[in-house]
């Protein structure tokens, strides 16, 4: 390839060469008029790409102003040059510029003359010359751009079944396409799907029970204000953002080291327990460092932007990084609040939608402008106590002992170096994880970050505290020194970045600035805002006139509750999605939602006491025929739980579940081998008591090797976010179903239950556990085959394989047989497909 | 993962077409209810079951020859068929020297480097050019390492690989590879996903299982396995399905008997219980499926099934001591110890069972000149771990008749500077510009050595290959058309190849 000046020598010669082929003496002295000669030609040759309807590369030809404007890519004449002027090298095809235009037929040698000249003459055209007409933009009228309407409900024929104006919706489509809803689902099964939707975790048989033997009309309603109210609502609804927050425990990439920023996850389950307005509820997470007086909580929810990964390989550029990021959350904030692609236009413009490069990079200019830190967030105890003040105090101390130290910090790395070389390859087993991988590495490979193990531990050292005395003093003031947690959050800068187009995408080639706006086809930002700033973007995002986010966000919760969006393509509603099945529901949902001060908790309320949620979900053979997907709602959908409610039912039905509410990751045991496969090797020592049991959302997760257990499930991989997960039914799911430890100790806590909480003969007993299990009662088949299983397990078990398989510490009137036999049974439980499934 | 539906699947074997019928209802009485499950189960595995299977296998299930993209889901509706061409090879063994191996120690050598050696390069080799570690003013490094033409061809190839020295005839050396970005986690992710970003984009081992299935009876469709010190840069992104439904992501093959996790039984299950308990199993879920009618309950049964059936045949693929003393000498293997050449045994094995994509990682060789990681000592000691087990897959599948139509390739994320890198030894930083990987088996014209670079090794000046025309490639000679297999996610139409990709004409046969 040429390099740049080699280009530009032969730009000009080709220029030059122009000049001596055409320049015949008369022409080139006539002045080339504008209006005539000109604006008539490029529009006639250019304007079906760069004029009012289409502007490829933010480039228009009909307008004098325009042209010397320019388009992304910079200014495109600079009069008085046409060598410089990048009009004339898209022409030629020269300067590494695409030729214009690009098929044929191509400007002939006159008409490139004829611009040359004008350009050469200062490119004069009349002042205040207009575009041919305004710009347009296309596709203006797709359905999603269009405002919200409320439409009055459509007329139905059976008026026996709607409970709520969702079911006018439904049962109109329904019965246009000539189909009958089905019957509401029994009692057991309703209160295990609204339990298992709106909480995660099963119902105990005692709920059921009172669910069940309550007569009154009004049981069904209470029991969805009692489940909304529980505090583990917010656990459930938490997860489902989590995984549009692409939420993870550690920074991904190859080091993939670890972070911290459960506050985080924190805030997300006390917002939806405190059932914030979701348009309060996304401005905190977008820019609540940036509201007024913005109060330590405000500032933990911008920690939405900032689960981004973080690549700390040797080598990397972090600005190249850094700007990664900043392209995810344009994309992130695009999927997530208004269902569009817009990440497609990073590079160019939108294939489908009307979102341009340029864009792109107005939105991307909201959020380039942020510093990236760590938040203290101190307890309030720590608050209480004036423990900031003593930390100051305690660090001044130790500021003075460091300086001492780093005079003799040659002396400290020489005992360092030297100590290296007495490390035995057994030794270094038996090292704490980082300083064995900073061991590992070679010298130059070191960087501060990941050699700060290997320091810390030789600072603690023997040798290095006889050595350097003060190491000791300031370990002992260390220790007395407050500590606080920390999260990831965004503040922003005083002085604002630049933002440019990046040419193609790539960060090193700009073209020209922006500053921050939005799309135009959507409602602009209000003209009173001079300079908008991210905070102006986060309450544009929840606008009542933004028609997008409220769709999108209702959409979202419909997919909960019925499997599918009324919008199949949850994170696509522009010209490439698919329209909606329900347009007038959706937007009888989206303006139910606004109206009600955006209250998740109500509009779930609303779709979760319509018949359409409340129908059972039994295959029919006719709307198999008619409507296979389900498409129109004739039925409820059977769905596989998430990954992380698999744990979080078996949990609940050993009765082993440490119903905790927020707080750091944990770690529940998990296969040996999990960590053959990474870079370096991770942390995980299995958790004692209490936090072994808890539920799946809390469990750590590592970035590069996803907690296995859920993965298999389709947990996503927390790199991007994840608006829908996807619903696998593979052997693998069995073999950590049946297998893994952790399901193996809930199969054993589920027999200890029946061990010892059960009561009466093996059916009895069986009923019980069927009712932990699945709250309901076995059918007689199934009562005789669990029973079955129970029998040929007593009679085959050896006392020793009982040994191994029977729940520890049992009191010893138990058999160990007697034990493995209940424990076996209790396997097959947790393996059947209703376990796992919200029916 | 992968796997044909264990639903009436007839035994096949690897040498069996790749589409093939599926039985029509046999001979036992059907009673109506039996029937109309059936129909409603065939017709649920177009729509939305998840269990891993491409839709050539998919195609075949269809008893009644009824139309496949109707029945089939938007979102699905690319996945093939049938092959859009003839499959010169059926599977893929890709040895990947994660870390960057120098070609210019093994593959391409350079008089005018040797010649240079320790001056600083030219300026107008590296104007606007970044790198990971070195400056602009890095001096040339010429090699140490002696070179010498092999077999009939005069392959060119470094005394390093005395074993792969045996095979050069059965080669295709390509030594101007290229590729776009300079970091190992972005790099590995663009060789394995055609896109450097954790953006969720599937690897190739996933759109390929997800064009054309599997052949693999009870063994996961794509398996990964590795060897070295540590995982590979990147982890499960590497091998991970993206925006592909999750059981066409690869499996990780751990060493030893258990190489699937939670491939044993618990603790005091012997096999006949767990037999007793995938019985018991099944049987309530088939209530359960008379009761609800939902063919995801048969799908979970079959899966059920598949998993005991795996639960011995993996322990069978991975206990290598039926092999004869001639193949554990040929490959220098012992039973129990894991090594690369043990995986490479292993990689035959898996492809022997219908295993589509099978994907080695070897890590470490990252040479940029420490103790550990230079070109000296860690380069000899890498290259020993890999160059018999190579030499002797190759040898192995040939003699066997699978290498015909099974792809052997090797190489890394990229390649190595002629610039040495300055540190406590001697090394060389990462190269995006020219490196090389070799090429075996169904469809590839062996015994040549394809492209060149210049004097110092620095660019290509002929015959490019870029990752994104190596996909293209690959596709082809597995009959996919890369233009053609797409999956429709946010909207777009993506491929492998995202908007490039030409089929490498060279390459073949």
């Amino acid at each position: 390839m040429m390099n740049g000046p080699q280009f530009l020598v032969l730009a000009c010669c080709v220029l030059c060469l122009g000049q001596g082929n055409l320049l015949r003496g008369e022409e080139s002295a006539k002045a080339v008029d504008y209006l005539t000669e000109i604006k008539p030609l490029l529009a006639q040759r250019c304007s079906s790409c760069h004029g009012a309807e289409t502007q490829k590369s933010g480039f228009r030809v009909d307008s004098a102003t325009s042209l010397i404007q320019g388009g992304d890519t910079g200014e495109a004449i600079i009069p008085g040059k046409p060598a410089e002027s990048f009009l004339m090298h898209a022409i030629l095809g020269t300067n590494g510029a695409t030729r214009m235009p690009p098929k044929d037929p191509r400007l002939t040698d006159a008409e490139v003359d004829l611009i040359k000249r004008w350009i050469e003459q200062g490119a004069k055209a009349p002042e205040g010359d207009k575009p041919l007409a305004p710009a347009e933009i296309k596709n203006r009228n797709h359905w999603s751009f269009q405002p919200i309407q409320r439409h009055p409900l459509p007329k139905v024929q059976r008026s026996d079944w709607s409970r709520n104006e969702i079911d006018a919706f439904v049962l109109a489509r329904l019965e246009a396409e000539g189909l009958t809803p089905s019957a509401e689902a029994d009692r057991v099964t309703l209160i295990r799907r609204l339990s298992l939707d709106l909480l995660g975790l099963p119902p105990t048989p005692a709920q059921v029970e009172s669910f069940v033997s309550d007569q009154s009309p009004e049981a069904y309603e209470r029991l969805v204000d009692h489940l909304l109210s529980s505090p583990h609502y917010g656990e459930r609804m938490a997860r489902q953002w989590l995984d549009l927050a692409r939420y993870a425990d550690s920074n991904g990439f190859t080091r993939d080291q670890p972070r911290v920023i459960w506050k985080y996850r924190n805030w997300v389950i006390e917002a939806f327990n405190r059932n914030i307005p979701f348009d309060q509820f996304a401005i905190e997470q977008i820019a609540g460092d940036m509201l007024p007086e913005a109060t330590v909580d405000q500032k933990i929810a911008t920690g939405f932007h900032r689960n981004t990964l973080f690549n700390e390989e040797g080598g990397t550029d972090p600005e190249q990084f850094r700007i990664e990021s900043v392209v995810d959350r344009v994309s992130t904030t695009g999927s997530v609040f208004l269902g569009l692609t817009i990440g497609c236009a990073q590079c160019h413009d939108h294939k489908y939608d009307p979102i341009s490069q340029r864009e792109f990079y107005q939105l991307f200019a909201f959020l380039n402008n942020a510093d990236e830190p760590k938040l203290e967030v101190p307890t309030p105890e720590q608050i209480a106590a004036g423990a900031e003040a003593a930390r100051t105090e305690l660090r001044k101390k130790i500021k003075e002992l460091e300086a001492d130290f780093e005079k003799q910090r040659p002396a400290f790395e020489a005992e360092l170096a030297a100590w290296e070389k007495t490390v035995t390859e057994e030794q270094k087993t038996k090292l704490p994880i980082l300083v064995t991988n900073a061991l590992n590495l070679g010298l130059s490979m070191r960087t501060p970050e990941l050699t700060k193990p290997l320091i810390d531990y030789f600072k603690a050292h023997e040798i290095a505290r006889q050595k350097f005395p003060m190491l000791q003093q300031i370990s002992d003031l260390q220790a007395k020194e407050p500590t606080f947690i920390t999260t990831l959050v965004m503040k922003e800068r005083d002085k604002p970045r630049e933002t440019h187009i990046h040419i193609r995408g790539d960060f090193l080639r700009h073209g020209i600035k922006v500053a921050p706006a939005v799309p135009a086809v959507l409602p602009a930002i209000p003209a009173e805002v001079q300079q908008p700033t991210r905070l102006d973007l986060a309450r544009w995002l929840v606008t009542p006139q933004n028609p997008l986010t409220p769709r999108v966000t209702v959409n979202r919760l419909w997919l909960k509750f019925f499997g599918r969006g009324l919008v199949e393509t949850e994170n696509d509603f522009g010209l490439q999605g698919s329209p909606p099945t329900h347009p007038e529901l959706l937007d009888w949902l989206a303006s139910e939602f606004v109206a009600n001060g955006w209250n998740l908790k109500a509009i779930q309320r609303t779709i979760v006491m319509s018949a359409a949620y409340r129908q059972s979900s039994k295959f029919r053979t006719d709307l198999a025929e008619m409507d296979p997907l389900n498409k129109l709602y004739g039925r409820q959908s059977r769905l596989r739980l998430d990954a992380e409610l698999i744990r979080d039912v078996a949990l609940a039905a050993s009765g082993l579940l440490a119903p905790v509410v927020g707080g750091p990751s944990v770690y529940p045991p998990q296969p040996a081998g999990v960590f053959d496969f990474t870079q370096d090797k991770k942390p995980w020592i299995p958790a004692t008591g209490n936090d072994r049991f808890r539920r799946g959302m809390y469990t750590y997760l590592w970035r590069s090797s996803p907690y296995p257990a859920m993965t298999v499930f389709d947990f996503p991989d927390a790199n991007v976010a994840c608006t829908r997960r996807s619903r696998s039914n593979t052997p693998l799911q069995s073999l950590t179903l049946a297998n893994d430890q952790t399901f193996v100790e809930f199969a054993q806590g589920l027999a200890r239950r029946i061990l010892l909480e059960a009561q009466g003969d093996d059916t009895s007993r069986m009923i019980a556990a069927f009712h932990w299990c699945f709250g309901r009662n076995p059918s007689p088949a199934e009562l005789q085959r669990l029973l079955k299983m129970l029998e040929e397990q007593r009679a085959t078990f050896t006392t020793d394989a009982a040994q191994k398989i029977a729940p520890p510490n049992l009191p010893s009137s138990i058999a160990p047989t007697e034990a493995a036999a209940w424990t076996a049974v209790a396997r097959v439980l947790i393996n059947l497909d209703e376990f796992i499934t919200r029916e | 993962m992968t796997w044909p539906l264990p639903l009436g699947s007839p035994k096949r074997n690897v040498n069996e077409k790749l589409v093939d019928t599926m039985p029509h209802e046999n001979d036992k009485q059907i009673s109506p209810h039996d029937l109309a499950l059936q129909a409603v189960t065939r017709r649920h595995f177009f729509q939305q079951c998840q269990v891993g299977l491409g839709s050539v296998a998919l195609a075949s299930l269809m008893s009644n020859g009824a139309n496949v993209q109707a029945a089939t889901p938007a979102a699905n509706q690319s996945a093939l068929k049938s092959t859009h061409f003839p499959a010169k090879a059926k599977r893929v063994i890709y040895l990947f020297m994660a870390g960057g191996p120098s070609q210019l120690e093994l593959f391409d050598y350079k008089p005018k480097l040797q010649e240079l050696n320790g001056q600083v390069i030219p300026e107008s080799y590296v104007a606007n050019k970044r790198f990971a570690f070195i400056k602009k003013d890095a001096k040339l490094l010429g090699t140490t390492r002696k070179f010498s033409k092999q077999g009939q061809a005069g392959t060119e190839m470094s005394e390093l690989l005395p074993h792969l020295h045996k095979v050069a005839d059965d080669l295709c050396i390509v030594k101007s590879m290229a590729t776009d970005v300079f970091n190992h986690g972005p790099a590995k992710l663009f060789a394995n996903t055609g896109s450097p970003q954790f953006s969720g984009r599937p690897s190739f081992g996933s759109w390929l299982t997800y064009g054309i299935g599997s052949q693999a009876e009870d063994l996961p469709g794509f398996v990964v396995l590795q060897s070295g010190p540590r995982g590979p840069r990147g982890g499960s992104a590497l091998w991970g399905s993206g925006f592909l439904p999750t059981s066409y992501q690869g499996v990780p093959f751990r060493s030893g008997a258990e190489p699937i996790l939670n491939l044993s039984s618990p603790q005091g299950i012997d096999s006949n219980r767990q037999r007793q308990f995938v019985s018991a199993v099944n049987d309530l879920n088939q209530l359960r499926l008379e009761a609800m009618g939902d063919p995801e309950i048969a799908t979970r049964i079959a899966a059920y099934e598949m998993a005991y059936k795996m639960q011995s045949s993996a322990p069978e693929l991975m206990d290598i001591s039926g092999e004869t003393k001639e193949t554990l000498e040929l490959y220098g293997v012992e039973p129990g110890k894991p090594s690369f050449a043990n995986n490479c045994l292993l990689a035959r094995r898996l492809v022997e069972k219908g295993v589509r994509f099978v994907q080695l990682y070897h890590t470490d060789w990252d040479h940029h000149g420490t103790p550990g990681t230079e070109l000296g000592k860690s380069l000899d000691e890498r290259c020993a771990e890999v160059d018999r087990g190579c030499a002797a897959l190759v040898q192995d599948l040939k003699r066997r008749g699978l290498l015909e139509d099974t792809i052997v390739m090797w190489g890394g994320e990229f390649g190595r500077t002629p610039q040495g890198e300055s540190r406590d030894l001697i090394g060389r930083d990462h190269h995006i510009e020219a490196f090389t990987m070799w090429f075996t088996g169904g469809g590839i014209k062996t015994g040549q050595t394809i492209g060149t670079t210049d004097e110092i090794g620095y660019n290509t000046t002929s015959d490019r290959l870029h990752m994104h025309d190596l996909h293209a490639t690959l596709l082809h000679l597995l009959g996919i058309d890369h233009l053609k297999l797409t999956y429709r996610f946010q909207g777009r139409d993506f491929r492998l190849t995202d908007v490039h990709g030409q089929v490498f004409q060279k390459l073949l046969a």
